[in-house]
């Protein structure tokens, strides 16, 4: 070892400026991927801090309704009680820890666990016990299922932070709320709704190396160059030296592929999603109707490519949550988005979703191998850093005051560690 | 079954039908893209469900949910040999058991319902994985030769977090 | 939702049935002379099942929950 690298690999967590030097401006350090004291310490620091997307309010469309759902390894109950307010809360039963709710989804309006038959409303409060006279009689006790403490949404994508206090969800969302935005005005009724069903594809990678990628256009052509090939995709061309689509970091680790650039130069509507008007026409001419002339603008720009710290992703169609189960395991949940009002589209959207995601996707299962190949390098000893400087040196600052860089730059990578390095280090 | 199936009278017996598994399975395990093609009908349909096994793959997520088309899309790909999930393909081995001549009415008329139980072990430099599963096929008579017109494969984990699954299962 | 069924007598008229729109099947009751709706789960109608008699005739007596000064509704 020269004298010039750190001796990261093997130092004391409690060395003040670890992050510092394991994360530098073109650099970062293979051992983020590998050490379990770092994942252990992201645990802490960011998965049970910060916004961390959970679910869907179209996922529990009636009072009663609950759905099996996650923050890291945390087993969450997402439910909706009967004046409609939507609770995260701990599958885990106040009186020995036992796993209470067993079914991926149902209705029901309160919880039994089966070990002892304790029972728990929608919202977490403990309704009772049997046999209640061991406790002194009923209502004597001040227990309840855990709860997230802080639950908040947008365009119905509901979040939960571990953290009693802290920014808010539109200050953690950030101008990465403007991408949901954009992403419900494709609904004639202004609405998204995720009621496909999920695939999950285990994934024998750490999390970041998916957080990273998603807004990686450098890999596209060479990690989907099979696909693109064999069925004539003009995917591969939006993410080419002579692409007009940027790279946009948008602050708060939230990064982009802004492909409007693209789109706008065509201006054919629907082409965000491979096809043409004529292909859906129930669906442009609702839109049309909706908006007047403005339809136009929404119909060719289309839906965002926006990966929002630190779990989810929407590409265009497809929509993505990373769940990290250990410093080498995570879940890459997958589903196809859906637009309240146009089934005409929702089908389409099923079908080329299918084709693409989840664990024979003919696009993610090589992104997948990508992912777990690269866990394997970054284990070995030498050169330790993985560079992150393509583009740094042509990056500029867009009029809205956003870091972007062209479309196969490293701008959004560089964005999320500085943000994971700001939570990292917090409170030191 | 109210009318006797075509198949039925043309008198395929359960040997040819467990002959017609075995190729596919071999034909699946080692690779064989063009001849494991050339069993399908036009009218295919290739589905593992994912969630509930009872979903309907027009509305619902599927692990793989293809048509005779999008069969021939997935083999071009992996005939690229830049399919990086296949490239090096999976080394594979099947065993195709229980197998049973069921008495179901999908497909078109004469169409011949079978279901079968699998295992499989797949081995790959990530380490090796056990796949099982309920496969359940519709066999037709097509010029004399058995064709394959549907397959469903129920995997045991179906409501699980799968490993990327690359090969033909 | 599924068929409805009407059980009625002189005194009451309710319209029951299996509501499938939620995330799993719930009953769906209907008091057909007001219009009022309310949605019983699994948990709910078992808890309904052991009931004893005594405790469902105290919720019987009209000023028990809806006919009262102070009801809200």
């Amino acid at each position: 070892m020269t004298a010039t690298l750190p001796e990261t690999a093997h130092e004391q967590t409690d060395k003040p400026d670890r992050y510092a030097r394991l994360i530098q401006p073109t650099r970062v350090h293979g051992s983020l991927y590998t050490d379990p004291e770092i994942f252990a310490e992201e645990l802490e620091r960011i998965w049970y801090r910060t916004w961390v997307y959970v679910g869907h309010v179209s996922e529990v469309p009636e009072p009663g309704d609950y759905v099996r759902k996650n923050i890291g390894p945390q087993d969450v109950v997402m439910t909706r009680d009967r004046d409609g307010e939507v609770h995260l809360l701990l599958n885990r039963c106040a009186h020995r820890g036992n796993l209470v709710c067993d079914a991926p989804s149902g209705n029901s309006n309160s919880f039994r666990c089966p070990y002892h038959g304790w029972t728990y409303r929608n919202n977490g409060d403990l309704l009772g016990y049997p046999y209640n006279k061991g406790y002194g009689g009923k209502g004597k006790l001040a227990l309840g299922l855990g709860r997230v403490p802080r639950v908040a949404s947008h365009q119905g994508f509901v979040f939960g932070s571990f953290a009693p206090g802290g920014p808010t969800l539109a200050e953690h969302l950030g101008a990465a709320a403007g991408e949901l935005d954009r992403l419900a005005r494709l609904s004639p009724e202004g609405e998204v709704e995720l009621t496909a069903g999920w695939l999950k594809h285990r994934t024998r990678a750490n999390w970041k190396l998916l957080a990273e990628n998603e807004t990686d256009g450098y890999h596209p052509q060479f990690v989907h160059g099979s696909i693109f090939s064999v069925t004539g995709s003009p995917i591969g061309a939006l993410y080419s030296d002579n692409s007009t689509a940027v790279t946009r970091d948008l602050g708060g680790g939230h990064s982009e592929n802004d492909l409007r650039p693209e789109f706008r130069h065509f201006a054919e509507p629907m082409r965000w999603f491979g096809t043409t008007e004529d292909r859906v026409p129930q669906y442009v001419a609702r839109m049309r109707e909706l908006h007047g002339p403005a339809a136009e603008e929404i119909l060719i720009e289309g839906s965002p490519h926006v990966m929002i710290f630190p779990n989810l992703f929407i590409a265009e169609i497809q929509l993505f949550v990373i769940q990290p189960l250990s410093v080498g395991e995570c879940v890459q949940h997958s589903t196809a988005v859906q637009f309240k009002g146009a089934p005409e589209l929702n089908r389409r959207m099923v079908s080329q979703c299918v084709g693409s995601v989840g664990p024979a996707g003919m696009l993610l299962a090589d992104d997948t191998e990508m992912y777990e190949r690269n866990q394997r390098g970054v284990a070995l000893r030498e050169p330790e850093w993985l560079d992150i400087r393509r583009g740094v040196e042509r990056e500029r600052t867009d009029d809205n005051g956003f870091r972007i860089g062209t479309a196969t730059d490293e701008t959004g990578m560089r964005g999320f560690w500085s943000h994971y390095r700001s939570l990292m280090e917090a409170d030191k | 079954m109210t009318a006797p199936a075509t198949t039925h009278e043309t008198s395929v017996d359960l040997r040819q039908v467990e002959q017609f598994l075995y190729r596919e399975a071999r034909y699946a395990d080692e690779h064989d893209y063009d001849a494991w093609e050339a069993l399908w009908t036009d009218d295919a349909l290739y589905w593992v469900p994912a969630g509930a096994p009872e979903g309907d793959p027009v509305q619902q997520m599927s692990v793989i949910s293809d048509n005779r088309s999008r069969i021939a899309t997935r083999l071009k790909q992996l005939r690229t040999g830049k399919r990086y999930a296949q490239s090096p393909p999976s080394h594979l081995r099947r065993i195709v058991s229980n197998v049973e001549i069921l008495d179901d009415e999908g497909g078109e008329p004469g169409d011949l319902t079978v279901g079968a139980n699998f295992v499989l072990v797949e081995s790959r430099e990530r380490g090796n994985e056990m796949w099982a599963g309920r496969t359940t096929y519709r066999l037709r008579l097509v010029d004399g030769q058995l064709r394959l017109a549907y397959k469903k494969v129920v995997l045991v984990d179906h409501d699980r977090a799968l490993p990327t699954l690359s090969f033909l299962i | 939702m599924n068929e409805s069924e009407i059980v009625g007598s002189e005194f009451a008229e309710v319209a029951v049935g299996v509501d499938t729109t939620a995330n799993g099947p719930r009953l769906r009751l209907e008091d057909r002379r007001t219009g009022r709706v309310r949605f019983l789960d699994a948990l709910e109608l078992e808890t309904l099942v052991w009931l004893p008699d005594g405790h469902l005739g105290r919720l019987l007596d009209p000023s028990a929950d809806r006919w009262r000064e102070d009801a809200g509704h």
